[in-house]
C-alpha cells in the first residue's frame, strides 16, 4: 500500500500529509452522503410496508433511483429568500448545521485502527460538536423572520438542549465503565463477546441515550418542532431547494451518527458477538442498521408527544434516571463487584 | 497529540466547505424568478401583520440558563468518570458531595415548578 | 515557520478580527455570532497549547451553552434599539471613566505578570498514552477537592437565583399532572348514592 502511494507522495511533496488526510475525509464523507440518500429511501419503504403500502417504486427498479431523483429535483428548485429575512444569516444557518454534523465523524472508529483521528478526548469532542449543531436551528428560525419558523426554532432549541443533558449524563456512565475518553479504547474494553458489551451494565443509560438521540435529532415522536399539522415544518419552513437539502442532509447525518455512537458505546462497535467469529467493519454496519431500523420503527408506531410531555420526559424522567445510575455505578465500583461494571 | 487534531480541524473546514459548495451550486443552477407573493413569509391565509420576532415566554430563557448549569456539571463529571478507579474512595465521595449539592438545586427547581409546561 | 506556527497565527488573526467585530457590529445578533467565532478560535489556540480538555470544554460550555442563552436573549428580547440609542451620548462620561479604569487595571495585571516568550516551559512532548483529561481528573477531585465543592455551591446559587429571578407561576393556565391522572381511583370520580324507591301514587 505504502509503495503504491510513493509516486503520489513525491508529487505533492510537503503538502502530502494534508492531501492524504483530505483523501481520507472524502472517503468518509462520500459513503456517508450515499448512506443518507438511501436512508431516506429505506425510511419511506419501511414505513410504507409497516402501513401496508409499497412505498416509492417508480424511479428505477424497486424505486432504487428515487434518492437521485430527489436530489436533482432539489438542486434545480429555486431558493426562495423571504422578504424581511436577514440574507446573510439565512445562508449561514444551513452551513452551521451541516458543518458540525459532518465534523463529528472525524473521531468515529470504523474498525480496530481504522479511524481518521484517534484523539484522546474523542467522546468529549463528539458532545461538543453535537451541542454546536443547535446554532443552525436557532439561526434558521430567526433569520427567516417568519412566525412559524420562529416558533419552531424556539421549541426545537429548548428541546435539543434539554435532551443534551440527559445524553451527556448517559455518556458519563459509559466513561465510568470504560475509564477512557478515547472511542477506540471504549470499544476495545468491550471485547470478549456479547456478554461484555456495555448494554448490560448500562441498560437504563442505553435506553435514555437512544430516546434522547431521537429527541436531539427532532425525529418522530418528538417532532413538535416541525409538526406538519401544527407549525408546518418548524424552523426550516422558509427554506427551499438546496438550502433545505442541506438541513435535511444534516438531520440524517446526525441520525446516522447517533446510531453509530449507540453501536460503539453500548453494542461493542466493530466487535463480533462471539469471540470465535472475526471482528470487523460489517459488524458495526449491521449494528448501525439495527439501531436505524428502531428509529424508523418508532416513527411508524408512536403518535406524536405533546410539548409539555416532551419536556417532562427529558427533565423529570431521564435526568433523574441517569443521575441515579451514575451514583449507583460509582458506588458499585468501590465494592468488590466492580468487575461486573467494567 | 497535535498531529491527531489536524485531521479534526481539516474535517471541520471540509464540513463547512461542503455546505457552502452545495449552496453555491444550488444558487447557480436553480432559477430565480422572484415575485412579492412568493417572497412573503409563510402565513396561514392572511397577510403577515407584525414582525415575527416577538417576545416569548420567559421559561425558554430559564431552560437555557439551567442548561448551562447542567452542562457545567457534565463537564465536571467527564474527567471524574475517566479517573474514578485511580482516585479511589476519596475521589468518589468528593463527587458525591458535589452531586448532592447540585441535586438540592434540582429538587428546588422541581418543587418550584420551574420544569412545568402546560 | 512550522505548520503549527502558521495555524497559531491563523487562529490568532481570526480571534482578534472576530473580537473587534463583536464590539463594532451594529446588530447584536451579529455581535453574538462573532463572539461564537472568537470562542472557537481561542479553543484552537488552547489546543495548540496541548490543553485538550479545556479547549473542547470551552466549545462545549461556552459555544454550546452560554452563547445559546446569549443568542436567545439578544434575538428574542423585543428591544427597540433605535430608542435605546437616543441619549446615547449622555453616557459617554460614565462609560469613558469605567473603560479607562478597566484599562488601567488590566494594564497593571498584565505588566506585573508579563512573561517574555520562553519564560514558561513550552508544553513538552507527551507519550501516546498521555491523556490531558485524566491528568486533570487526578488533581481536581483529590488535591483540589475543596475548591471543587465550592464550585458546586456556586452552581447551586446560580440555579436558585435563575429560578427566583425568572420563574413566575401562572395560575390561570391549565395543565395536566400525569402523576395525579394515574393515581385517580374510582372513589375520586364516582359516587354511588342510595335513593329511596319511588312509589307510584
Amino acid at each position: 500500500m505504502d509503495e503504491l502511494l510513493l509516486p503520489a507522495q513525491r508529487l505533492f511533496g510537503a503538502a502530502w500529509p494534508t492531501v492524504w488526510t483530505l483523501a481520507k475525509i472524502i472517503a468518509i464523507t462520500v459513503p456517508l452522503i450515499l448512506c443518507v440518500a438511501y436512508l431516506t429511501l429505506v425510511e419511506r419503504k419501511v414505513i410504507g410496508w409497516m402501513q401496508v403500502r409499497i412505498g416509492p417504486n417508480r424511479v428505477g427498479p424497486l424505486g432504487l433511483l428515487q434518492p437521485f431523483a430527489d436530489v436533482f429535483k432539489l438542486i434545480f428548485k429555486e431558493i426562495v429568500v423571504p422578504t424581511g429575512a436577514s440574507r446573510t444569516l439565512f445562508f449561514v444557518a444551513p452551513v452551521l448545521s451541516i458543518g458540525p454534523a459532518l465534523a463529528a465523524w472525524a473521531v468515529i472508529p470504523f474498525d480496530d485502527g481504522l479511524v481518521l483521528a484517534n484523539v484522546n478526548a474523542g467522546l468529549l469532542y463528539i458532545l461538543a460538536m453535537t451541542s454546536v449543531g443547535v446554532y443552525g436551528v436557532i439561526l434558521a428560525g430567526w433569520a427567516s423572520n417568519s412566525k412559524y419558523a420562529f416558533l419552531g426554532c424556539l421549541r426545537s432549541a429548548a428541546q435539543i438542549v434539554s435532551y443534551e443533558i440527559a445524553m451527556g449524563f448517559a455518556l458519563v456512565g459509559v466513561l465510568m465503565a470504560a475509564s477512557s475518553l478515547n472511542i477506540s479504547d471504549i470499544v476495545r474494553n468491550q471485547s470478549g463477546g456479547l456478554s461484555h458489551w456495555y448494554i448490560w451494565p448500562l441498560f437504563p443509560l442505553f435506553v435514555v441515550y437512544l430516546v434522547s438521540g431521537i429527541a436531539e435529532t427532532n425525529r418522530h415522536p418528538f417532532d413538535v418542532a416541525e409538526g406538519e399539522s401544527e407549525i408546518v415544518a418548524g424552523f426550516h419552513v422558509e427554506y427551499s431547494g438546496v438550502a433545505f437539502a442541506v438541513f435535511f442532509l444534516a438531520e440524517y447525518m446526525n441520525m446516522i451518527l447517533i446510531s453509530a455512537l449507540a453501536s460503539i458505546m453500548f453494542l461493542g462497535g466493530w466487535l463480533s458477538p462471539w469471540p470465535t467469529i472475526p471482528d470487523g467493519l460489517p459488524w458495526l454496519l449491521l449494528k448501525m442498521c439495527a439501531v436505524l431500523f428502531i428509529f424508523l420503527w418508532i416513527r411508524a408506531t408512536f403518535p406524536r408527544y405533546r410539548y409539555d410531555q416532551i419536556m417532562r420526559l427529558g427533565w423529570k424522567v431521564f435526568i433523574p434516571i441517569t443521575l441515579v445510575w451514575i451514583v449507583f455505578l460509582g458506588a458499585m465500583m468501590q465494592t468488590r463487584w466492580a468487575y461486573l461494571f467494567h | 497529540m497535535l498531529q491527531l487534531y489536524f485531521p479534526v480541524l481539516l474535517f471541520i473546514l471540509v464540513g463547512i466547505g461542503l455546505g457552502l459548495i452545495m449552496l453555491a451550486l444550488g444558487s447557480l443552477v436553480s432559477p430565480n424568478r422572484p415575485d412579492p407573493e412568493k417572497l412573503s413569509p409563510y402565513e396561514c391565509g392572511f397577510e403577515a401583520f407584525e414582525d415575527a420576532r416577538m417576545k416569548f415566554d420567559v421559561r425558554y430563557y430559564l431552560i437555557a440558563i439551567l442548561f448551562i448549569l447542567f452542562d457545567l456539571e457534565i463537564a465536571f463529571l467527564f474527567p471524574w468518570a475517566v479517573v474514578l478507579p485511580e482516585i479511589g474512595i476519596f475521589g468518589f465521595w468528593s463527587m458525591m458531595i458535589f452531586l448532592a449539592i447540585l441535586i438540592v438545586g434540582f429538587i428546588y427547581e422541581w418543587k418550584k415548578g420551574a420544569l412545568e409546561w402546560e | 515557520m512550522t505548520a503549527q506556527t502558521v495555524i497559531f497565527y491563523a487562529f490568532a488573526a481570526i480571534l482578534v478580527f472576530a473580537a473587534l467585530r463583536v464590539i463594532t457590529s451594529r446588530n447584536p445578533v451579529h455581535s453574538a455570532l462573532w463572539l461564537v467565532l472568537s470562542f472557537f478560535s481561542s479553543a484552537g489556540v488552547w489546543m495548540l497549547l496541548h490543553a485538550e480538555f479545556l479547549a473542547i470544554a470551552l466549545v462545549l460550555v461556552y459555544v454550546g451553552a452560554v452563547m445559546v442563552l446569549f443568542l436567545f436573549v439578544v434575538m428574542m428580547l423585543d428591544v427597540n434599539f433605535d430608542k435605546m440609542r437616543e441619549g446615547f451620548r449622555g453616557y459617554i462620561p460614565v462609560g469613558a471613566t469605567v473603560g479607562l479604569l478597566i484599562l488601567v487595571e488590566m494594564a497593571l495585571v498584565l505588566i506585573g505578570g508579563y512573561l517574555p516568550a520562553g519564560a514558561t516551559p513550552s508544553p513538552g512532548q507527551t507519550g501516546p498514552g498521555y491523556s490531558n483529561t485524566s491528568a486533570l481528573g487526578r488533581q481536581i477531585y483529590t488535591d483540589y477537592a475543596f475548591p471543587f465543592e465550592i464550585a458546586a455551591v456556586i452552581l447551586l446559587v446560580a440555579i436558585i437565583a435563575a429560578i427566583a429571578l425568572t420563574h413566575r407561576t401562572r395560575r390561570e393556565t391549565k395543565y395536566q399532572n400525569p402523576n395525579e391522572q394515574v393515581k385517580v381511583s374510582r372513589a375520586d370520580r364516582l359516587r354511588i348514592i342510595d335513593m329511596p324507591l319511588e312509589k307510584k301514587e
